[in-house]
């Protein structure tokens, strides 16, 4: 906890820091060239959506006081294949306030991403004042899942991976199955995960029994490879009619003492508004008594 | 009656120019409301961290002085309205002084608590998006209703007088006559106007008492309708009308002091007014304290974990010194003093008056600041000067000011118009006289 | 049954062009998710390259994350978001008192030094009851205290549980402060420093920022945050997973990396609510600090952490 500072002091402490920046400033401005800077570090994540929406999440870090922190603020040029070749670029970006971006694939990617059946993503941000220049990079095997139902609310999802131009099933690789939520997914059952077999699928069981879903019932089923060292991130998406549809009640536009203006209880208007107004017609006949006073005096 | 008398009773009871220590009283507030005014310009200028003020106690000196401002109105409504319809003649000259503490006291009440907020500027949001669930928006209207019944509780019994001070045009001045003959000119004292100001003088003396209780204990519900203990009480409304009349009695007793001494009207305050004052004020005290008892002495036998340690605080601890302050000099020494007949004289209930105003006040501040700094869950995870409230020199010299503010008010009035009703002193007399012919 | 994958849901291709293996498939199917009432097709295009190497058009407001989601105006601000009842799940036996919650919510608010949205306290009932830390946020009450007593509807209840506060609105009378029994609100007294990056954002009561001087703040849980599809900045920023965060009307809490239905977890780990004497109705649950494999260390206690300032 920093000792806290009485105001009076804290805006005398503000002159002296200020003046501490000036002096600090001096040999800063003057010896920039020296001042040593920070490494950076730039990860490239690949996101595969649906086998529709690919796009890159470029995050940057550095360590500070000995722990990695977010970087914001951090220009990033990103190419496909690699940054020799500036006709490569493929987009950039600026980290937020939580150190990342995201970068859409765009079409003008479509050449090179035909060539190969691995693709290779490069962050490059060029120094700056607090940071030298830095790169990464993300290598990514083409691959999407196939995600379907089968009786008995059992789900089946399949990886599929780019070998020699044909789509061919991959074994071994950890799969997750789960229903989407807000926020975070929740697993169709207790397993965690699943692993492909030598038909690169994996097969669940949905026992989320009475699961909200949407007002008809509605869930959304996910499978997704997490993380993958080859394959990236990549998910696939299925409605089912397997939830208990949804109602809710809002107490929203209900009269209550927590409701908005134009919103209290009646019997508190009807109370309030009583009292001021039997109140009010007193003073104002009170008033009017006052000209008839003044009239009398005139007459 | 023969027409001297009335004569001199006009002349008694004129209101008089400042003497030489009527200037100094003025210079004295009015350099107190600037000292006020300056402060709160700082205040204006950094924002209420001027103030000692802080996250748990987020309440300080400028409600506690809303309270006793809200208090020490309800006067008006007891010594008019209350000892009015219950016939009480003696309490006639009293009845203006009333008023006008009343009156101050209300408009005060109103600037403190303007003072209070974080945006003042921001203050017509409580018109244009007033919500009626909220206690605050409850004070509002009846704190503005009050403002105006007490205002026409004090206009419809000066009309009498007015005509009178407009007969002393070159005494006056220019501008004192041009006031007078604009509030009042119109009075000819006609019986038909006669009729209507009884009337509607009736008709207040009722309105009144509802509209000044509604002040006091909507002002109570702004601490009672939370859960904090120490406020979550069914007790307050009641708690706070019995504190309230007890000051107000004894801001009247010291005005009624001060007033007599200062212009020579021992004939018209009497030592019988002070007698009986004096008995209003023991038996106001004696309820006050059988509601203090209920307010801390069952709590405190129960000793709920979440009222243990602000009871123990007023008890033996931090505040205890306070608290036990208070509670000697606003009841226990005037009910001491007062009980005897002796110190029912003037210069006795004087003292006993300061008394009850001063405990009082420091009786408001107890009841803010340490229910607010004994919180459900603990303090924690603030800075440590969180923990206390210690007012800044800003909030004392915004206090002071507001008090000195409202005696100027008082001081003004009572120079502008006659603090005693004269027409109604003369009509006292009259029927005096009457009932000693028969 | 045979489901088109071609869903049309919030953050998916809507509309095919390019993609010559998808078209053709039916857009709409029975089983249609509903979109959030929120989101309306925004008509501004974006094309993009599928994994199949074409190029497919989606309409920008269905792309997650949204790349740059302006501020809601303020009277969607006021109602909320449809449709939803957030909670908050706090596991008592999981929180060591890191308090890297408190520095990233108030990294994130640029709070004034020295308070805290959330508190993390060390308590104990009584003399031999086990110590624990509880950390504590807005309760964001289904009935509201500090509402009902707030004078201007600066302080509001939205359609989706949160408890938000309007400093353009607010007077800055603390009635809303002594009314919280939880002691949640701070107020600014001073201006505030405003950080640079921040000074030329405009206000908005679902970001809190920037802060402004002579008005009441409180945790607002994140709704910016939510709107985006992320999670309020204490829940992603503990170490331990001690927040977890979610809709109800979902009946799944999540702290980042791990799930639960929400339903079960109360059930199986008796969750309660503070203070429910009050009646006040929170919408934060805690589960009781049992089975807690790391000792209780105070510092505050003990001097240590005076040492370090």
């Amino acid at each position: 906890m920093k000792p806290y500072l009485k105001p009076k002091a804290m805006r005398m402490k503000n002159i002296f820091k200020i003046i501490a920046f000036v002096v600090y400033l001096i040999p800063t401005v003057l010896l920039a060239e020296t001042v040593e800077k920070n490494t950076l570090v730039l990860g490239v994540k690949y996101y595969n959506d649906n086998n529709a929406v690919q796009h890159l999440v470029i995050s940057a870090k550095s360590k500070i006081d000995g722990k990695f922190q977010k970087i914001a603020n951090i220009a990033v040029k990103v190419f496909i294949t690699s940054d020799a070749d500036k006709n490569n670029l493929i987009g950039t970006g600026i980290t937020s306030e939580r150190g990342e971006f995201i970068l859409l694939i765009p079409p003008a990617a479509k050449t090179e991403w035909a060539k190969s059946a691995t693709q290779n993503f490069v962050a490059v941000s060029a120094a700056t004042k607090l940071y030298e220049e830095a790169r990464g990079e993300a290598t990514i095997t083409k691959a999407k899942i196939k995600i379907d139902t089968a009786d008995g609310k059992i789900v089946n999802a399949k990886l599929l991976v780019l070998t020699d131009s044909v789509w061919k099933p991959m074994t071994g690789v950890e799969m997750v199955l789960a229903i989407k939520r807000l926020d975070g997914n929740l697993n169709i059952s207790e397993t965690a995960t699943y692993t492909t077999d030598s038909a690169g699928a994996v097969t669940g069981e949905f026992k989320r029994d009475s699961l909200p879903g949407d007002s008809k019932g509605n869930l959304v089923l996910l499978a997704n490879v997490i993380d993958n060292d080859i394959y990236g991130n990549l998910s696939a998406e299925i409605n089912v009619p397997w939830g208990k549809p949804l109602s809710y009640t809002t107490n929203y536009n209900h009269r209550s003492l927590f409701a908005r203006r134009g919103h209290s209880p009646f019997w508190l208007e009807f109370l309030a508004y009583g009292i001021i107004i039997a109140v009010w017609v007193v003073i104002i006949y009170l008033v009017f008594q006052i000209k008839k006073i003044v009239k009398l005096g005139l007459e | 009656m023969d027409k001297l008398r009335e004569d001199k009773i006009i002349a008694d009871l004129l209101p008089q120019e400042f003497g030489k220590q009527g200037k100094i009283w003025v210079v004295c507030l009015l350099f107190f409301a600037a000292l006020g005014v300056f402060a709160y310009g700082r205040q204006l200028y950094y924002g209420l961290e001027v103030t000692a003020m802080r996250d748990y106690a987020s309440w300080g000196i400028y409600i506690s002085n809303f309270v006793f401002f809200v208090a020490i109105s309800l006067v008006g409504s007891l010594i008019t309205a209350v000892l009015r319809l219950t016939n009480v003649k003696w309490s006639t000259p009293l009845t203006r002084i009333a008023e006008i503490i009343a009156v101050s006291a209300i408009t005060f009440a109103s600037l403190i608590i303007i003072v209070d907020m974080g945006r003042p500027e921001r203050f017509y949001n409580l018109f244009l998006h007033g919500r009626l669930q909220s206690p605050i928006i409850w004070d509002v209207i009846v704190i503005t209703t009050y403002f105006f019944i007490s205002l026409l509780l004090l206009y419809f019994p000066l009309l009498p007088d007015l005509k009178i001070m407009i007969g002393f045009k070159e005494r006056n001045g220019k501008w004192l006559q041009k006031l007078y003959v604009f509030l009042g000119s119109f009075w000819k004292n006609k019986a038909e106007q006669f009729k209507i100001t009884d009337k509607a003088i009736n008709i207040l003396a009722i309105a009144i008492i509802p509209v000044a209780f509604s002040i006091h204990t909507v002002t109570s519900w702004l601490f009672a309708t939370t859960y904090r203990p120490g406020w979550d009480s069914t007790n307050f409304g009641a708690y706070f009308i019995s504190g309230a009349f007890l000051v107000g009695a004894g801001g009247v007793v010291i005005a009624m002091y001060i007033f007599r001494t200062h212009y020579k009207l021992e004939k018209y305050i009497t030592d019988d007014h002070f007698d009986r004052m004096g008995k209003v004020l023991v038996l106001l005290a004696l309820l006050y304290l059988y509601f203090n008892f209920n307010e801390f002495l069952v709590p405190a036998f129960k000793m709920k974990k979440s009222e243990e340690d602000h009871l123990l605080g007023l008890f033996t601890g931090e505040f205890a010194p306070i608290f036990w302050f208070a509670i000697f000099t606003s009841m226990f020494i005037p009910i001491f003093i007062l009980l005897f007949k002796k110190g029912r004289k003037p210069i006795p209930a004087f003292i006993a008056g300061i008394l009850v105003v001063v405990g009082s006040w420091f009786k408001r501040f107890l009841i803010v600041t340490p229910t607010l700094l004994h919180p459900f869950l603990p303090m924690h995870d603030v800075p440590a000067n969180y923990h206390h409230y210690i007012p800044s020199w800003e909030e004392w010299a915004i206090a002071g000011g507001s008090l000195a503010g409202a005696l100027l008010v008082i001081t003004f009035f009572a120079r502008i118009f006659p603090i005693i009703p004269i027409h109604e002193t003369i009509l006292e007399t009259e029927s005096h006289e009457n009932e000693k012919h028969f | 049954m045979k489901i088109n994958q071609n869903s049309r849901r919030d953050f998916i291709a809507t509309t095919l062009v390019a993609g010559a293996t998808l078209a053709g498939c039916a857009t709409k199917n029975p089983f249609t998710a509903e979109e959030i009432p929120d989101v309306k097709p925004s008509g501004e295009m974006v094309k993009l390259l599928s994994v199949d190497g074409e190029i497919i058009e989606v309409d920008k407001a269905f792309l997650k994350p949204v790349p740059e989601l302006p501020a809601v105006m303020n009277t969607a601000a006021r109602e909320g978001i449809a449709g939803k009842k957030f909670v908050m799940v706090i596991d008592l036996s999981r929180c060591k008192s890191v308090k890297k919650c408190q520095t990233a919510c108030n990294h994130m608010h640029h709070i004034h030094p020295g308070q805290n949205w959330i508190k993390v306290y060390p308590m104990q009932e009584a003399e031999h009851t086990a110590p624990y830390w509880q950390p504590t946020t807005c309760m964001h009450c289904d009935e509201p205290p500090c509402v009902k007593v707030c004078p201007v509807d600066a302080t509001f209840k939205r359609k989706d549980g949160i408890v938000l506060i309007d400093s353009d609105r607010c007077i800055g009378c603390r009635f809303c402060m002594a009314a919280c029994p939880y002691s949640t609100r701070v107020f600014n007294w001073e201006e505030p420093k405003i950080a640079k990056e921040i000074a030329d954002k405009p206000y908005s009561c679902e970001t809190s920022v920037p802060q402004k001087v002579g008005t009441v703040g409180k945790c607002d849980f994140c709704p910016d945050m939510v709107r985006q599809g992320n999670l309020p900045h204490c829940v992603s920023a503990c170490p331990n997973g001690v927040f977890m965060f979610g809709d109800l009307l979902e009946d799944t809490v999540t702290n980042g990396s791990e799930t639960f239905r929400f339903s079960e977890l109360i059930k199986d780990k008796a969750g309660y609510r503070l203070m429910e004497d009050l009646g006040t109705k929170p919408s934060v649950y805690y589960l009781p600090p049992v089975n807690r494999n790391f000792p209780f260390e105070n510092k505050v206690e003990s001097g240590e952490e005076e040492k370090k300032a």
